[in-house]
């Protein structure tokens, strides 16, 4: 399957990858120039954190080989698709319970902050030709998709 | 080889696509008393009328075709005899199995006070045919009385405040939700809920309920003397596992079926998951027992070890709350607060370790929290404040790239 791979060492905490992945999954038309970074709609899929030390730490989602969000999920809204191995996110199944954020190990998933109805999830930008727009982003190539 | 599943919750169907992953020629035969397939947590939402029967179903498009599983549904498993190999079905057919895997789960428990194990109106919160019944037996009552209130009674008061219900809640404990949440957490749900009407009777417990003429119960009565009138009972007093059909089988119980950490029962070649060994009441568990015991049952080595389960997450009118580890606090536990207008979130720590999280209003990304409980994770070292600790604190990449705990 092919996986986004994190250098952390070459991040330098920019969020550009935040950024075009709110772009990426905005409901209204336009360009990075009028997204709206204060339209609590525009959510990131990616998060940089921050360790103790204060060191650049990218959170993206490994669509996992075991995924715990998919074993969690209790209406079928989450799913490893066979053929590519990514886990994808039906928002018409999804029953809101969020045991899937509960039970991410790493923290990748949340509700969405409008509604708290659906999560939010990397989809690989399946529908932007599966590239994903944050690792086209990335200044100093810190993300690379990778087939592994 | 002929594997047989009783039961199509999530553990059978999770151990059902596991067996057909390892063995592409076996015989999968899954035999229900569920008519159909459905998520027990979108019961209410079955209540509310936001889905129909179809839109609780929780497996993939032609599920049965697609594994190719033979599944008999409607009938209940009368009898486990290992001696023989087989099972005996309520319509008499005897079924033979190689492996056998129990995943029938757990049934709703109706106290024994007064009449309520006898009357026409009183219902559980279980299966799909419960929320169906409750329906039907809402269109003619105005009045419904819910005993309990735990996720299941709060889920069946939310799906019948959508028709348009008059509710009353009686709790014995002097808050809602007690087994999941402190009172000032179970306080912001209570008022969601009196908000859209509900009435509340807490600290109070049902003393009597008599049977009238036409078997049903009008009025259940407290121990306070209080009586409260109804059309319909709902009880969400807990389950207790389905094990009536293993009496004389041999196999091992305590609470529910007794089993190993591959899931093994006592008796060779019968394997058991999800709520009918009585281990753990939550979904994702139950998924993960149904896996292993999947992958036993073709001869793999499995055990079942991720066997935490105090979690819950609990979402009513909006109101999301993550409540993982240790709820009560005890001497000695570090308190940690933090509240505004959107949010409530407490940490108890215990030497170092975290222990239980509660976090209301935001659970945005708070995954980490199970680990570091489950793990026992000491996070004294950690020179942040408590709230802002994360996965960068623990961060490690696999050579596939794949998110490791450091």
């Amino acid at each position: 399957m092919r996986r986004i791979i994190v250098e952390c060492d070459k991040c330098d905490g920019c969020k550009n990858c935040s950024a075009a992945c709110m772009q990426a999954h905005r409901e209204t038309d336009g360009t990075i120039y009028d997204l709206d970074l204060t339209d609590p709609k525009n959510e990131s899929r990616n998060y940089i954190l921050k360790d103790a030390q204060g060191r650049y730490k990218p959170l993206f989602c490994r669509h996992c080989d075991e995924p715990e969000c998919v074993k969690s999920c209790m209406s079928g809204a989450l799913t490893k698709d066979p053929e590519s191995g990514h886990v994808f996110y039906d928002e018409t199944r999804c029953g809101s319970c969020f045991m899937c954020v509960m039970n991410c190990p790493f923290g990748v998933l949340k509700p969405d902050r409008v509604s708290k109805s659906r999560v939010i999830k990397c989809d690989f930008c399946v529908n932007a030709g599966g590239e994903p727009s944050c690792v086209l982003s990335c200044p100093k190539k810190a993300i690379h998709v990778e087939e592994v | 080889m002929k594997y047989v599943i009783v039961g199509v919750g999530v553990a059978g169907i999770e151990a059902a696509k596991e067996i057909r992953k390892k063995d592409a020629d076996g015989d999968i035969l899954m035999i229900s008393a569920d008519a159909q397939i459905h998520s027990r947590c979108m019961l209410h939402k079955f209540i509310a009328g936001e889905r129909d029967e179809k839109g609780l179903d929780f497996t993939e498009l032609d599920f049965f075709e697609k594994y190719r599983i033979h599944w008999k549904s409607g009938v209940r498993t009368k009898k486990v005899c290992p001696e023989e190999k087989e099972i005996i079905l309520d319509d008499g057919e005897h079924v033979s199995y190689d492996k056998l895997l129990l995943a029938n789960g757990a049934d709703s428990f109706i106290p024994p006070v007064g009449d309520l194990r006898k009357a026409s109106n009183v219902y559980g919160l279980r299966n799909l045919t419960d929320a169906q019944a409750i329906v039907k037996e809402a269109e003619g009552a105005e009045e419904v009385l819910v005993i309990g209130s735990g996720l299941v009674g709060l889920d069946a008061a939310y799906g019948l405040l959508e028709r348009g219900k008059k509710l009353t809640i009686v709790e014995m404990v002097e808050q809602i939700l007690p087994v999941q949440l402190d009172a000032h957490g179970a306080a912001a749900y209570q008022e969601l809920f009196e908000k859209a009407g509900v009435r509340f009777v807490l600290g109070r417990r049902a003393s009597e309920a008599v049977c009238e003429e036409d078997g049903r119960i009008h009025k259940v009565k407290l121990d306070n003397g209080e009586e409260l009138a109804c059309d319909l009972v709902i009880v969400a007093a807990g389950v207790r596992p389905a094990i009536s059909c293993l009496e004389g089988s041999g196999i091992d119980c305590e609470r529910g079926i007794t089993v190993d950490s591959h899931m093994r029962t006592s008796q060779e070649d019968i394997y058991a998951a999800g709520d009918i060994t009585g281990r753990s009441g939550i979904w994702p568990n139950a998924a993960d027992q149904g896996q292993i015991a999947g992958r036993n049952m073709c001869g793999m080595e499995v055990e079942y070890t991720d066997t935490f389960a105090i979690k819950n997450t609990i979402n009513f009118f909006g109101l999301v709350t993550l409540c993982v580890g240790r709820i009560k606090p005890e001497e000695g536990d570090d308190i940690r607060m933090k509240e505004d207008r959107t949010q409530y979130k407490r940490i108890i720590l215990k030497d170092g370790k975290v222990e239980g999280v509660l976090l209301q209003g935001n659970i945005a990304n708070a995954g980490t929290w199970q680990y570091l409980i489950k793990n026992q994770i000491d996070v004294s070292r950690i020179e942040k404040d408590i709230f802002d600790i994360n996965f960068a604190d623990f961060y490690h990449i696999s050579e596939r790239g794949e998110y490791m705990w450091a």
